[in-house]
């Protein structure tokens, strides 16, 4: 080997470096919501055959998994394995060809932003989910951004998606006079109630009649037990119309509050920043 | 000659100093210095100078001129007079998820933009501000503003723009820095904005927390019930707002309608909340 050849091998591993730096990037959110938490989010970087939802199609069952109790992988909630992103996906922190995907821990509480670095492993595409808590099934989404590649800060405004995987009752969970038809208690995946009920920054009521949906009757209207109420679909991923909440914590048709847990669009926005290489 | 003419003048110096010898009694001695008179009163300012000439029109390529005009697309809330800035990067009116300025709270809580401009025009960042005079009633166009920056600074432009939803309590629509770079002379850009809750003031919707008509129908209202220094609300940030809850339902079995509130379901709006058109014209 002469010493031209040394050189090149030289020039060769400082260009591959340079590009690998350049895959992290640093990934800011910010809750620009009056009174809603977010839950950990699920950031992926993809190609083009991952979608992580799509408005006017049916939620996958990952999706319902995140937007109706906030989880993503199996460290979550055991219950979830075998149906969450992380069964879609792959592993996590891994180059699984058509996608790499981490979970940012922790709540980004309201007015709040949280950051982080992340690498993109050079895949094209950009998505965030997180759950909007307290609610049924509202979460913000970023749909398949480019990343982009020239040094600079990126913004970009979510909006609140239903993922239409469950009625929106606005009914608290903790509530035990309240069960889902058949018996099972109110809670998340799977059953009806709002999700996140301990972490929401205003008090929570409990003598809701229920919203999309009312105590005593199935979707149809028809009378069931007087104390159950159903879970119900209410159709393909959309904008979410937001809560609806009332004034009583004891009474009224919500157990949110219509003062504060109301939001309008965008609920988010997110800062993507590049490095200079 | 010479010798002649000097004798002459000697001889008539002589006869001078022997009259002034002489004394005939007539006169006495003169008496001593009296004392000095008061200072007389000052004089009148003179007249102000007249006005200098104005200088020289510029040549054309120094300064370029922008026209800012605001849309209202709500229903029924009225915009306070806005606040309309032009600027380098590096100032903003307010930061989402931070607390809002004392400036930003008085537009936001009772439609004053004075404060703002003040406050924007001492940045080092600071090129040109306006506010406009008129509220802007919903559903209409405000009044056209011009602007004019330096040509050097019209490759790095941002502009912002704070303007208060009166009815309510701290509502506010605008423009937090929008990149206004590079734009050609004839060219327009046009901005939708949604409305920021200031974070400084509870949204109770009551008579005597807003400045707006809905809370003057109501016995309320003007400038008494606008701003507040107490900061009351949830959190002190800014941040998206929820939108006004409003009476609308209050009596129905839903409970969903806050009873204390002046407000109707008039006054509830969505995002985007103003429409902004800002043209380059010269």
């Amino acid at each position: 080997m002469n010493k031209r050849q040394l050189a090149s091998i030289a020039l060769l591993t400082a260009a591959t470096w340079n590009t690998a730096s350049a895959e992290i990037i640093d990934i800011s959110i910010t809750n620009l919501t009056h009174a809603m938490s977010f839950t950990p989010r699920l950031v992926v970087a993809h190609d083009n055959t991952i979608d992580l939802f799509e408005p006017g199609v049916e939620a996958s069952t990952p999706l319902a998994w995140l937007a109706e109790a906030g989880v993503i992988d199996d460290a979550q909630s055991a219950d979830s394995a075998g149906q969450n992103f992380e069964w879609m996906l792959g592993p996590t922190d891994n180059d699984n060809t058509t996608n790499t995907w981490h979970r940012f821990g922790g709540l980004v509480t309201p007015s709040t932003t949280l950051s982080y670095p992340f690498d993109t492993m050079d895949k094209t595409y950009l998505s965030l989910l997180t759950m909007l808590i307290p609610t049924n099934d509202a979460f913000a989404g970023l749909d398949s951004i480019v990343i982009p590649i020239e040094p600079g800060t990126y913004t970009y405004v979510l909006h609140a998606y239903d993922a239409g995987t469950e009625l929106n009752d606005e009914l608290n969970s903790t509530r035990t006079d309240i069960v889902e038809q058949g018996g099972a208690a109110l809670g998340g995946y799977g059953l009806p109630g709002v999700a996140g009920v301990g972490a929401s920054t205003v008090p929570l009521g409990t003598g809701g009649t229920g919203v999309a949906v009312t105590v005593g009757f199935d979707q149809d209207g028809n009378a069931i037990g007087a104390n159950e109420v159903v879970d119900g679909t209410d159709g393909p991923v959309h904008i979410h119309r937001n809560i609806l909440g009332d004034t009583d914590l004891t009474a009224g048709a919500s157990d949110l509050q219509s003062t504060a847990h109301r939001w309008l669009n965008p609920v988010a926005r997110v800062t993507i920043t590049v490095p200079a290489p | 000659m010479e010798n002649n003419l000097f004798k002459i003048s000697l001889l008539s110096l002589l006869i001078t100093l022997a009259t002034g010898c002489a004394d005939d009694g007539d006169t006495g001695q003169a008496g001593p210095q009296g004392t000095a008179g008061q200072a007389g009163a000052d004089g009148q300012d003179g007249q102000d100078g007249a006005d200098g000439q104005d200088g020289a029109t510029g040549t054309s390529g120094n300064t370029a001129v922008y026209t800012v005009q605001i849309t209202n697309l709500t229903y029924s809330q009225t915009f306070s007079g806005a606040a309309v800035i032009m600027h380098e990067p590096g100032y903003n009116t307010f930061m989402e998820g931070q607390s809002a300025s004392v400036a930003l709270e008085q537009l936001a809580e009772g439609g004053n933009p004075m404060l703002i401009i003040d406050e924007a025009s001492i940045q080092t960042q600071f090129l040109d501000a306006i506010s406009t005079g008129g509220a802007i009633p919903g559903r209409s166009k405000g009044e056209v503003s011009t602007l004019v920056v330096p040509e050097l600074d019209t490759d790095n432009l941002r502009l912002s723009i704070a303007t208060m939803l009166v009815d309510t309590n701290d509502a506010f629509t605008g423009l937090n820095a929008a990149d206004i770079s590079n734009m050609e002379v004839g060219e327009s850009k046009s901005f939708m904005a949604p409305s920021w809750d200031s974070g400084t003031e509870a949204n109770l919707e009551t008579a005597d927390t807003m400045p707006g008509p809905a809370a003057g129908a109501a016995g309320g209202g003007g400038a008494a019930a606008g701003f507040d220094a107490t900061r009351d609300d949830l959190f002190d940030r800014v941040r998206i707002h929820s939108g006004a809850t409003t009476n609308a339902n209050a009596g129905d079995p839903s409970m969903e309608g806050l009873a204390t509130s002046v407000l109707t379901e008039a006054h509830r709006w969505d995002n985007p909340t103003s429409k902004i058109i800002v043209s380059r014209t010269r």
